[in-house]
């Protein structure tokens, strides 16, 4: 019996192995992505937006004539994992290029597989500033996400705008994003807004799940308002055990968060227990009252009959942004070829719908502002939503 | 630094510390029994955190009930534990530790997979029960009545183990087979269903908190994995095995992350890490263990 399988086996590979080798008709995007652990509640999300662009790309005929394909792999939310993902989609399966990763854990690491092997990496989320900074940067790698300069600037940008704030706290997950985040913050404030003292900071751990005792902490400070980037299931709990501590009383709902709180993800979860009158943002307000770009409308139309959801995610933007620049740079290029798309995505600029995003020449990056607004309730949904959303910081000026 | 704000600060960690008693005391009371470090404590404890979202959903889509719902979670995690202990932990008695250790870290990985399976990967989230949704104003400062209810809750399950263990006819089998699994066979007691009954009993208690922590805390995957951790450093500050050890190492363990933030506020976990590693040092067994 095993003999005879074996033969079958054998000669199952023999005739597919010219069907393999005419697969080079098709452009391999490697996509290293958590789709287990905490981090899938991003990774799936991000990875769908991906796919709906490659689906939309590939039946309009391609890029010079080949289909795109994506090879998702689990990363785990894991630097080692995502390396080892990244190297077998190299090495095995021959991808031509990498896009993907959620964290700046992963990013980074991913990176350096991908200056290793000289191919192109997009990463669509990481916001840390070491992927791209002088020591870091290599021809290789673009980042279509924010970073935490910009991100930074934009939460101070919105506190400086509360007049009578004089005290401020900060609460921020203690890893790599979240210090950035607030360091980058208080810079920016330190400009913006050099009366207002920085009064508190806590630095619970990512994944925390008693913030109790830094609430309280914070709370005993007295501050007037609070920066916060907490995210995902953190911001979740942290909200939970907040209220009935009288935590968002006690600052008048003043408090600005730039963990993408403001998606219809964040804000599905928390229902009627969401803290209404807060500030968050988002990379794609998905749910848009008012001056909605009629392209926006559209990519919501489509990603919701894509993921079958009733509400589309706010995370679906970034995948599918990368996937669109991936393209627009092999266009460029005329060639697949790492080499020729990795100089076309130089300075390149796309359109997206949410606006047009372009890689700086100088640090491979787009700075890209996002929308932030207050978190209101609206009759049309049962949770929060972003109030007329607004592009922040204006402008971006990098230090690199 | 005032007084309600240190009053405030203390009631935060016995909150904390409450919570770590109902999900340890479980894991204490497997180790003392039946010599197991089953990792696979904060499965359930997630497991309790879903079924009584799922329980929630089914019974009262727009919230409420959710008393009902938790106690469906503890006893749906019982059963759950019951059945795991029958078809797999039954084989490993007697074996090497090693092979316990392997095993209960593959359910680890099994059991997460299987809620993500059922589940999906988003947040989910349960909100606090009416009743118990608000605050209270206790010496100028704001307490939830929630955490009220888990402080008063710990002590509770606590009183109650202990007067199952030493005060009921299936509490002296247990502790029998805690001291002496061959001669309580000998004497021919039913060894086999003392061990699912504690199982069950310590499954069930994992489902409990589980489900309790809803309403302050969101569920996600990889929740089991958090706070496993967080329940062995109280079991081995208490002593491994001891209920009234865990009870104290919990409290300790809360008091201690409480207080430490204010001292070292860039290093939330480094007092905690740093009394374990104390007590590792000085007395090995643990405050209210024995020595081996």
């Amino acid at each position: 019996m095993f003999h005879r399988y074996g033969l079958v086996l054998a000669s199952t590979l023999l005739i597919s192995w010219p069907l393999a080798a005419s697969a080079a008709d098709t452009i391999k995007i490697g996509f290293p992505i958590p789709l287990s652990s905490v981090g899938a509640v991003y990774g799936k999300p991000i990875l769908a937006g991906a796919q709906m662009a490659v689906a939309e790309i590939n039946a309009n005929g391609g890029v010079l004539g080949k289909k795109l394909e994506i090879l998702a792999r689990d990363s785990k939310a894991n630097a080692d994992e995502a390396v080892r993902v990244s190297r077998e989609l190299v090495i095995k399966d021959g991808v031509d290029f990498l896009v993907g990763t959620l964290t700046s854990a992963e990013a980074p690491a991913v990176s350096t597989v991908a200056k290793e092997n000289k191919i192109v990496f997009i990463a669509p989320t990481s916001k840390s500033t070491i992927l791209t900074d002088p020591q870091h940067i290599h021809p290789y790698i673009f980042r279509v996400a924010s970073n935490t300069d910009v991100e930074g600037l934009a939460g101070a940008t919105s506190m400086a705008r509360w007049k009578d704030v004089k005290t401020v706290a900060t609460i921020a997950p203690d890893y790599a994003y979240g210090r950035d985040s607030i360091a980058a913050f208080i810079t920016a404030l330190k400009k913006l807004g050099p009366d207002i003292q920085i009064v508190d900071q806590e630095w619970p751990k990512l994944g925390e799940p008693d913030f109790t005792a830094f609430i309280t902490a914070q709370m005993g400070k007295k501050p007037d308002a609070i920066y916060c980037s907490l995210f995902a299931g953190d911001f979740v709990t942290f909200t939970k055990q907040a209220t009935p501590l009288g935590y968002f009383k006690a600052i008048k709902n003043r408090l600005i968060d730039g963990g993408e709180i403001g998606t219809p993800d964040e804000a599905q979860a928390l229902g009627s227990d969401y803290p209404y009158g807060i500030i968050g943002d988002s990379y794609d307000p998905v749910l848009w009252s008012g001056n909605e770009p009629p392209a926006h409308k559209k990519f919501i139309e489509d990603l919701k009959t894509f993921t079958h959801a009733q509400y589309a995610s706010g995370w679906s933007i970034v995948g599918y942004q990368s996937i669109y620049a991936l393209a627009a740079g092999i266009k460029k290029a005329g060639s697949t070829g790492s080499d020729a798309v990795a100089k076309a995505l130089l300075g390149l600029t796309w359109d997206t719908p949410v606006g047009e995003r372009t890689f700086s020449v100088k640090s491979h990056e787009t700075y890209a502002p996002e929308y932030w607004g207050e978190m209101v309730k609206e009759a049309a949904y049962p949770f929060a939503v972003i109030k007329n959303p607004e592009l922040l910081p204006k402008s971006f000026q990098s230090t690199n | 630094m005032s007084p309600s704000f240190l009053f405030s600060q203390f009631m935060g960690g016995l909150t904390t510390a409450m919570f770590l008693f109902l999900i340890a005391s479980g894991l204490s009371l497997i180790f003392g029994v039946m010599r197991i470090i089953n990792f696979a404590h904060g499965s359930f404890y997630m497991f309790g955190a879903y079924l009584a979202w799922q329980a929630v959903q089914w019974l009262h889509p727009t919230g409420g009930r959710f008393w009902l719902a938790a106690l469906l979670a503890a006893v749906g995690v019982g059963i759950l534990g019951a059945v795991t202990e029958r078809l797999f932990f039954r084989s490993l008695y007697g074996r090497e530790e090693l092979y316990q250790l392997l095993f209960t870290y593959a359910l680890v990985l099994i059991l997460g997979d299987a809620a993500k399976f059922i589940w999906g990967t988003d947040q989910l989230s349960v909100s606090a029960p009416p009743a118990l949704a608000g605050s209270v104003q206790i010496l100028g400062t704001t307490q939830p009545l929630y955490s009220l209810f888990i402080i008063a809750i710990g002590p509770a399950i606590a009183f109650a183990l202990w007067w199952v263990l030493n005060r009921t006819g299936a509490g002296r089998m247990i502790r029998a087979a805690q001291m002496d699994r061959e001669m309580l066979d000998a004497l021919g007691a039913n060894v086999a269903t003392v061990y699912t009954v504690t199982f069950a009993l310590s499954a069930f208690l994992a489902g409990l908190s589980g489900a309790l922590v809803t309403p302050i805390q969101s569920i996600v995957p990889g929740m089991d994995v958090l706070i496993i951790v967080q329940a062995f450093i109280v079991v081995v500050i208490g002593g491994m095995g001891s209920l009234w050890g865990t009870f104290w190492g919990s409290v300790i363990y809360g008091q201690v992350l409480s207080f430490g933030i204010l001292i070292f506020p860039g290093f939330s976990l480094f007092s905690v890490f740093a009394l374990m590693a104390v007590i590792l040092i000085v007395r090995p067994w643990g405050l209210f263990g024995r020595p081996l």
